[in-house]
């Protein structure tokens, strides 16, 4: 069964729509810079710079919750912008999160160690569920709502997990994606794995001393053909594979060969019914940590061989999104496609030694672009890989 | 059609390597404990020390599943409501009252949701399909949706379970946002589905958000699968519903608190097929008013 995407939505560092995001993207500049929160301040972060509030009344939010619900809603809004709601199109919402209500919980949580009172209905945010179910609300849509949380991959499951029950005729069209709000949370994480780059992320660069973390959403509207003809909804693409494996080699560690990653790329391409040369642009996972593009740039090897398409990583821009990584770097996908653009892996100076896989340095426009691999791989090992087409 | 090939559950009841847990099972009584079996059995001693409850819980029922099966799991499909919330606490107090600089990594990494499914990946050596779902109360059902989409692409030896922990501090959420009074406690439930003949076959699972009316729900699905209430030997449901079955049970009772306990009124639901003369058992996980599941099983005679 063909699978369409008739939406497309996203908010990042780099923009608070699609067009924003595209702009960015083809002026090569970068959004991370110095945090201006009170747990980012110490570092260089993909921010959105508009508080809660502020995005709430920007976007004319109805229902509140944690930041990661806001951005998820904002994303999906505009994803859904122009698709009507119809009783006969059973529609779902499925959306990955890492930490979901973390960044309300924290400042409550702060309260509780200081022993002084607690808002508790602040909790009620908390559960990675709740920002799913805060999205649907906004659109006003019930039924199956789902949440993915396999850390940086859950976008790019959720949209895998969407195309699966589209497929077995479980819904119609679906809304997926994946959100992640900045937290102190994850920020004192990623510190505690020392993998943070005190300078601007080199993606795929001999010199990459690790991440800088974003914040985020992207969403795309999976319709199958009969769900288009009801809604009269146009195609801007079609997603054609996707797969998910396990790494199965440490907890938070890639293994060197790139086990996982290759497996993914397979089983994407072959789900796709395509051959490793129809594609035409792989949008990396890339994160700029010396372990992920080493094993990664291993794993293409295994896929490609001597014939790699061009290749970047957009994190230099966007910073990692976690969560939403999949679902921003979907959207990015659609606008490489749409736009016959192969956008830059900023910050790129030397190949790395061991693989020496030079990425896409400066835009290219005009360039013709029918396929997309875009890769997401999370904690645990868990790989996955999505191929969108024109 | 899609069978339980193997289960396990580690929960308040002494429900682990039991051969039914239908004959054994008892109304929790106050301040009930988890039955843990012996752990090392499964789990590494130094790499026990780091793990928490859900953790281990999870990790001892997923390999006793595989221990339980021929070949390897061909995908794995993990469902926690608030999971690893011990280490999340951990981290979360860690990183509020001591030098960022100093913090250890441990508790992080276990934090995430995915540690569950990763670490059965990782202790397994398994490379296949790995998914963690998180809906709140419908959690387990969200995992066993996506274990029958993967039964139906023609995976062989699907797992799917759920795991959730109790931590001390939800006691304080208690009148506030939760309003239940049963005893928070801990569980884990792990099955293998497949398409091998075994005695007990699952039907076919929905979840709903925003439920305007459970009974006009309830019908729907159950005419979806060409059944009807009064043919329903046993309803195990999580709020008291007025339903016209043979017998109903409040697999609560058995459970206490925790958002993904349907995973084992689901493993009470197979024990009560296979050790009585029944055809039918229908899980109502209405535990939440805003979330819905359904879940039919049915005996399978050979």
């Amino acid at each position: 069964m063909e699978l369409f995407v008739t939406g497309y939505g996203a908010i990042s560092c780099i923009g608070n729509n699609v067009q924003e995001i595209l702009h960015a993207l083809k002026s090569e500049k970068t959004g991370i810079q110095k945090g201006k929160q009170a747990h980012s301040e110490k570092y260089l972060v993909g921010e959105v710079l508009l508080s809660n509030e502020e995005l709430m009344r920007k976007f004319a939010l109805k229902t509140t919750g944690s930041r990661t619900g806001i951005l998820g809603a904002i994303a999906a809004k505009e994803a859904f912008q122009g698709h009507k709601l119809d009783a006969s199109i059973r529609t779902a919402v499925i959306s990955g999160t890492s930490v979901g209500g973390m960044d309300v919980s924290e400042k409550e949580y702060r309260n509780h160690i200081d022993n002084v009172p607690q808002n508790l209905h602040n909790y009620a945010h908390h559960s990675s569920g709740n920002s799913s179910e805060q999205i649907a609300e906004e659109l006003g849509i019930t039924g199956f709502i789902n949440t993915i949380s396999t850390a940086c991959s859950s976008a790019a499951n959720a949209i895998m997990m969407g195309a699966r029950m589209i497929q077995q005729g479980k819904i119609d069209r679906a809304i997926v994606g994946g959100t992640d709000g900045l937290s102190a949370f994850t920020i004192n994480g990623f510190k505690s794995l020392m993998i943070f780059d005190e300078e601007w992320c080199r993606p795929f660069d001999e010199s990459r001393k690790g991440l800088n973390l974003g914040e985020g959403a992207g969403f795309i509207v999976l319709e199958s053909k009969e769900s288009m003809q009801k809604s009269g909804s146009n195609s801007i693409a079609r997603l054609r594979g996707w797969s998910n494996a396990s790494d199965a080699y440490h907890q938070t560690a890639s293994s060197p060969e790139g086990h996982g990653a290759t497996l993914s790329m397979k089983e994407a391409l072959t789900i796709a019914g395509m051959k490793a040369n129809e594609i035409d642009y792989i949008n990396a996972h890339g994160t700029a940590t010396p372990n992920n593009d080493l094993s990664e740039s291993q794993a293409i090897i295994n896929v490609f061989g001597n014939n790699i398409p061009p290749f970047s990583s957009t994190k230099a821009y966007t910073g990692h999104t976690l969560a939403a990584s999949g679902g921003i770097e979907a959207v990015i996908a659609i606008l490489a496609i749409q736009n016959g653009c192969l956008f830059p892996n900023l910050n790129h100076r030397n190949v790395i030694e061991e693989t020496k896989l030079e990425p896409i340095k400066s835009l290219k426009e005009g360039a013709e672009i029918n396929a997309v691999l875009s890769n997401s791989f999370g904690f645990g090992g868990n790989n996955s890989t999505i191929i969108i087409s024109k | 059609m899609v069978f339980v090939q193997a289960l396990s559950s580690i929960s308040h009841q002494n429900s682990f390597q039991k051969d039914s847990i239908w004959t054994e099972l008892t109304t929790l009584e106050a301040n009930s404990e988890c039955e843990s079996p012996d752990y090392k059995q499964y789990i590494p001693a130094n790499a026990l020390r780091r793990l928490s409850p859900v953790l281990r819980m999870a990790l001892a029922a997923a390999q006793d599943c595989q221990s339980k099966v021929d070949g390897e799991f061909d995908a794995i499909s993990v469902g926690t409501a608030l999971g690893c919330l011990k280490d999340t606490e951990k981290f979360l107090t860690t990183f509020l009252t001591t030098n960022a600089d100093t913090l250890s990594p441990t508790a992080f990494i276990q934090s995430t949701h995915n540690t569950i499914g990763g670490q059965i990946s990782l202790a397994l050596g398994n490379h296949a399909y790995n998914m963690t779902h998180t809906q709140n109360s419908v959690s387990f059902e969200v995992a066993l949706i996506d274990a029958l989409l993967c039964a139906k692409d023609g995976k062989s030896n699907v797992l799917v379970g759920a795991a959730d922990e109790a931590i001390d501090f939800l006691e304080g959420l208690r009148g506030e946002i939760i309003q239940s009074d049963r005893q928070f406690t801990s569980g884990a439930s792990f099955f293998v589905l497949g398409p091998q003949e075994k005695s007990v076959k699952v039907i076919d699972c929905d979840i709903e958000y925003g439920t305007q009316s459970i009974h006009q729900s309830i019908d729907q699905f159950l005419a979806k699968n060409n059944a009807s209430i009064n043919q329903i030997d046993l309803v195990l449901f999580a709020e008291n519903i007025d339903l016209n079955a043979k017998k109903s049970l409040n697999y609560q009772d058995y459970t206490g608190l925790y958002y993904s306990s349907s995973a084992f009124a689901f493993h009470i639901g197979h024990d009560f097929l296979k050790s009585t003369n029944s055809s039918k058992v229908f899980i109502v996980n209405n535990q939440s008013d805003k979330r819905l599941g359904l879940t039919l099983i049915e005996k399978h005679e050979a």
